[in-house]
């Protein structure tokens, strides 16, 4: 109820008057007991009295507590809390096998990075907005259907579709198989990047193209690291061995920042790398499987042939599928591979290696493995030196032929003042 | 620390993350004379008094020695019955008191109480128990003693006499109720608060406090009964915890009455006044049960023409007095909880004869009726003395397994005359076993709130745990200060010309910081425009205005019967509100909201959060903000 207004006409009185003394009587001592005394306490010995002091400080102190005890209830693991959309509600149990299980959960920003406890933890707090007894007594739809939990229906479809998403979730197998099948992994496996989209971007093509096609004109070159790395990375969760070693090289400061991956690495410590991780990923031994993807043996018929040739057929898929998914995983690699910048700059350093052996053989073709660093500057050396010695063997060429000139020339004037000679006398 | 001994078994303690860590490992003890309960935290982290292994939350302060069995708490009752000689009661009062000082007038029911024999003016309770037979000697495998064709002989226990200091009772009585806590917690119990009685002297205290530390517990702090009785009430578990009130405190023990007028201002509380009645033949639950067991003892004798003469004399007819009041500690339970009538019933009370009768509440509340006048006019004589009117009394906190009774609620508000809306746990509806306004738990939860607060204290600032234990000295206002909001002359029937609310209520301690909100209408314009509200800041006076209002009788008065009562006039308090003196008027502009109700057109309304900040200095700072957060205007009173 509003405090009515103020007359027009209010004046207030003349004159005012001071407080009235305070009392030290009655009793005045505090009972020291009861959370107030303590705050009274901090106040008047803490803070002198001050009100705005001690309010802040219990603020602050209130806030160092907060992180403690895990935003002041239980810790939820980080599960946190997810929108529900109309068509996540609307699901229909019987479709279970086509629901992504981590959204009904509420899951969706972990997926498969989800552990138990989490699960356990987001499956808790679905059942208790979802449960049928909840809704059944939940008449009062207003604050519900204004935090958007679906309250109207009174089936218990939604529920089911929890149930069920905890049974996939919670049983190891059966999780793998969903995992393998994931339809946020499936969609994002739809877009891999073709060897045409490095080529038309590289920048020797990009030259010759730029007035041939004005497609390619927009395009950048796809970097290579920020490309290839989520790719890698969201095919590791596959394999049978973990860790599994990233695209990038592992440094101990922060990240490289060239999307080739090259500076400020070693050559050896890069090269190393490079060929583990190849290594590695043309060796891949996944686990991931395609069970879920099964069809059903009809339950209606108790044929038991159906029944064969339904899981035959079923085997087969299955092992067509797997097939295909070491194909794709090995059709990544081997893209990765072939516009990896960091293979051509080992190669080209080889090769110049390489050379630098072939011209000087005896002086440093005993020494194994020899720094980059050390290479380069002993082959400029050597080539220094090289020239070095061209020009003084042309100098000395030149010298020679000088001489060789002067020397014939000194013996036609011999012999011609021989010949005047015998001629004269 | 903890008791070594763990019964039933289940010594291995659940694992640390089992329960959380935020619930703290404390007990609150509320150590009667007669009764005594614990509370502790439970996992909702709400203190709750709780039930021990025999599921008695009001845990009877006895030990009872019958040959090798110790028994403790309530089961040692009915060992009053035939092992009186052996049983142990009221231990507590005698606590750091010379065997000199004890009162031995009264006929005890219990084991007697005796000049300590080594110890100088101590006294002492002498129990006959049983040692456990020694145990045969060990045996090896070199050294088997030689086969005989002798039967072993029995070993048999030792009878033998056990001397007690109450000290050493009333250690032996707390380590059992630690043992129920710590069975509850499952996690050692880092400290304990216990109540003590207004009337225990520092000696008594200290002997107390030596006694639980010999228990194994540490004591965080001796808390008077009136204080847990403040923890309890200011809690957010109580209905209305946070608000400003009067309240009085009513203790109704065994054999003590105390009464605390206490002014509670935002959760710190003061003593107004208060009594503790002792040892008086008309108060409390022992008297009650007195003059209980004489009514009864009248009936049976009624009955079974067999004569229960009260007081006992006979050796058997204690015995029967001693079952009778066994009982009727059911029938008082019975009483307090169902309005039903409450049945009683001894087998082989007297004689070889069974006794059973009921008695309805009325018929209870009638034989109760000195009880109740003595409380009333104990509570009376403690107002007057005060000078507080009843009808300032906003609450009444009942503690006790006697105030339980719904008939003392009912005779004290009408007989002393408390206003209609006082609250109680009666009102609230929040009595009952476990509930939070459950008479017999307020002062074990209390003590267990305050253990809480004080381990937390002495682990974040320890220098704060000190004035716990000491005095703390303030000044209170000496007049409720509050804000007026003038309106315009024709509308104010009680002659303050506005709107009127109270702020800071009289006997607030300094430093005190008040807000209230409120939603007042602009005024200053039409529509939009409107954006001023002025206040004015009054000490006020309450008083309290008695009517003498004449009953409507249908009857004409008839000369005759002069001392009727319905003819005399009936007193009617109202609670009546003078200005005292101005402290000034605070100004002050905000945009508001327009209102929706179509009635109201063009009408601006704003919530304006009004803070009263009276400082240790003694200046009072009103700061008016809007929704906000910004500052609208300000008044500072010296």
């Amino acid at each position: 109820m509003a405090i009515p207004a103020l007359p027009a006409s209010y004046s207030p009185p003349a004159s005012t008057s001071k407080l009235t003394p305070f009392l030290t009587q009655p009793a005045g001592t505090l009972i020291a007991a009861g959370p107030a005394f303590l705050a009274h306490l901090q106040l008047t010995r803490h803070h002198a009295g001050d009100f705005s002091k001690h309010l802040a400080a219990t603020a602050a102190a209130r806030a160092a507590a907060q992180p403690a005890n895990g935003n002041g209830e239980d810790d939820d693991l980080g599960v946190g809390e997810e929108s529900e959309d109309e068509g996540l509600l609307s699901l229909d149990p019987k479709e279970w096998k086509k629901q992504d299980h981590y959204r009904v959960l509420g899951l969706s920003h972990l997926r498969f990075t989800a552990n138990a406890a989490q699960i356990k933890v987001a499956h808790r707090k679905k059942v208790l907005r979802h449960h049928p007894d909840k809704k059944a007594s939940d008449t009062t739809h207003t604050t519900a259907s204004a935090l958007g939990i679906n309250v109207n229906t009174n089936d218990d479809a939604f529920f089911k579709c929890i149930q069920k998403a905890h049974e996939v979730l919670t049983n190891p197998e059966r999780r793998r198989q969903f995992d393998s099948v994931d339809p946020v992994f499936l969609e994002e496996i739809d877009d891999v990047p073709t060897a045409a989209d490095f080529k038309t971007a590289s920048d020797k093509d990009a030259g010759e193209k730029k007035g041939a096609k004005g497609k390619s004109e927009g395009k950048k070159a796809l970097p290579f690291l920020p490309t290839f790395a989520p790719i890698f990375a969201r095919e590791a969760r596959f394999s049978k061995t973990q860790p599994v070693p990233g695209l990038a090289v592992p440094t101990d400061g922060p990240p490289t920042k060239d999307p080739n991956d090259i500076e400020g690495h070693e050559f050896a410590a890069l090269k190393a790398h490079v060929e583990s991780f190849y290594d590695f990923w043309y060796n891949f031994d996944s686990w991931r499987s395609f069970e879920w993807l099964d069809k059903e043996v009809n339950e209606g018929s108790d044929s038991r042939d159906d029944k064969r040739y339904t899981e035959k057929k079923n085997k087969s898929e299955r092992a067509r599928r797997k097939k295909e998914d070491i194909a794709r995983v090995r059709g990544i690699v081997d893209l990765c591979l072939s516009v990896d910048p960091r293979i051509k700059h080992i190669k080209q350093h080889e090769k110049e290696a390489r050379e630098a052996k072939k011209t000087a053989p005896g002086k440093k073709g005993a020494a194994p493995a020899v720094s980059a660093a050390q290479a380069a500057k002993s082959k400029k050396e050597e080539e220094e030196e090289k020239k070095r010695k061209e020009e003084e063997e042309k100098t000395a060429k030149a010298e020679a032929k000088k001489a060789k000139a002067a020397a014939a020339n000194a013996a036609k004037k011999a012999r011609r003042a021989e010949r005047a000679a015998e001629d004269g006398a | 620390m903890a008791p070594k001994a763990t019964p039933n078994g289940n010594a291995a303690q659940p694992p640390a993350e089992a329960t959380p860590s935020n619930i703290p490992a404390v007990v609150g003890i509320n150590l009667g004379n007669a009764y005594a309960s614990i509370a502790v935290f439970t996992k909702e982290g709400l203190a709750e008094c709780i039930a021990n292994e025999n599921g008695e939350r009001q845990i009877a302060c006895a030990i009872a020695f019958h040959g090798e069995e110790i028994y403790v708490g309530n089961q040692a009752m009915p060992q009053l019955v035939k092992n009186s000689q052996n049983t142990i009661t009221g231990f507590r009062n005698l606590l750091g008191k010379k065997f000199s000082e004890i009162d031995q007038s009264k006929p005890a029911s219990s084991a007697p109480i005796i000049q300590h024999p080594t110890e100088a003016d101590t006294p002492a309770y002498k129990v006959d128990i049983l040692q456990p037979a020694p145990k045969p000697l060990p045996t090896s495998n070199t050294n088997t003693p030689a086969a005989s064709h002798a039967a072993t002989p029995r070993s048999e226990p030792i009878p033998s006499t056990r001397i007690l200091t109450p000290h050493e009772a009333t250690t032996m009585f707390l380590s059992s109720l630690l043992r129920s806590a710590l069975d509850f917690l499952g996690k050692p119990i880092l400290g304990a608060v216990i109540t003590v009685p207004p009337f225990f002297t520092q000696t008594q205290k200290d002997a107390l406090k030596k006694a639980a530390e010999a228990a194994g517990v540490r004591v965080l702090q001796l808390l008077d009964e009136a204080s847990a009785v403040l923890t309890t009430t200011t809690s957010p578990q109580w209905p209305g915890g946070g608000e400003d009130r009067t309240q009085l405190v009513v203790d109704v023990g065994a054999s003590s009455l105390s009464l605390s007028v206490i002014a509670l201002r935002s959760g710190l509380g003061y003593i107004l006044g208060s009594k503790t009645t002792t040892n008086a033949a008309n108060i409390g639950g022992d008297a009650l049960s007195s003059l209980l067991v004489k009514h009864f003892a009248k009936e049976f004798t009624k009955k079974t023409k067999t004569a229960l003469p009260q007081p006992p004399s006979s050796k058997e007819d204690i015995r029967a007095t001693t079952k009778l009041l066994l009982a009727l500690e059911y029938t008082k339970r019975t009483l307090s909880a169902s309005p039903a009538p409450a049945s009683l019933s001894v087998e082989s009370l007297h004689s070889g004869l069974d006794f059973t009768a009921t008695i309805a509440r009325m018929r209870f509340d009638l034989l109760a009726s000195p009880i109740y006048t003595a409380i009333s006019s104990e509570i009376k004589s403690l107002l007057e003395s005060i000078k507080i009117d009843p009808h300032d009394i906003d609450e009444i906190a009942y503690v006790g397994g006697t105030a339980c009774l719904p008939g003392l609620d009912n005779h004290l508000l009408t007989s002393v005359g408390f206003s209609e809306d006082v609250q109680s746990a009666f009102s609230s509806a929040t009595m009952g076993s476990g509930a939070v306004g459950d008479p017999t738990g307020v002062l074990s939860v209390g003590c267990a709130l305050q253990a809480s607060l004080l381990l937390s204290t002495s682990e974040e600032s320890p220098d704060l745990v000190p004035a716990f234990e000491q005095a703390e000295e303030v000044k209170t206002t000496a007049r409720t200060i509050g804000i007026l909001f003038p309106t315009s002359e024709g509308n104010n029937s009680d002659g303050l010309g506005g709107t009127y609310i109270s702020v800071l209520h009289k006997h607030t301690p300094l430093p005190a910081r008040r807000v209230v909100e409120v939603e007042v209408v602009l005024s200053g314009g039409e529509g939009d425009k409107a954006t001023k509200f002025a206040f004015e800041v009054w000490e006020i006076e309450e008083g309290i205005k008695v009517e003498k209002v004449a009953p409507k009788s249908s009857l004409p008065p008839s000369s005759d019967d002069e001392d009727d009562e319905d003819d005399e006039p009936e007193e009617v308090k109202t609670k009546t509100i003078t200005k005292r003196n101005f402290l000034g008027a605070l100004f002050g502009e905000t945009k508001g909201t327009a209102v929706k109700d179509k009635t109201k057109k063009g009408t601006h309304t704003a919530a304006v959060q009004i803070e009263f900040t009276l400082g240790l200095n003694g200046v009072l700072l009103v700061e008016a903000r809007n929704s906000k957060g910004e500052k609208v205007g300000e008044l500072r009173v010296d």
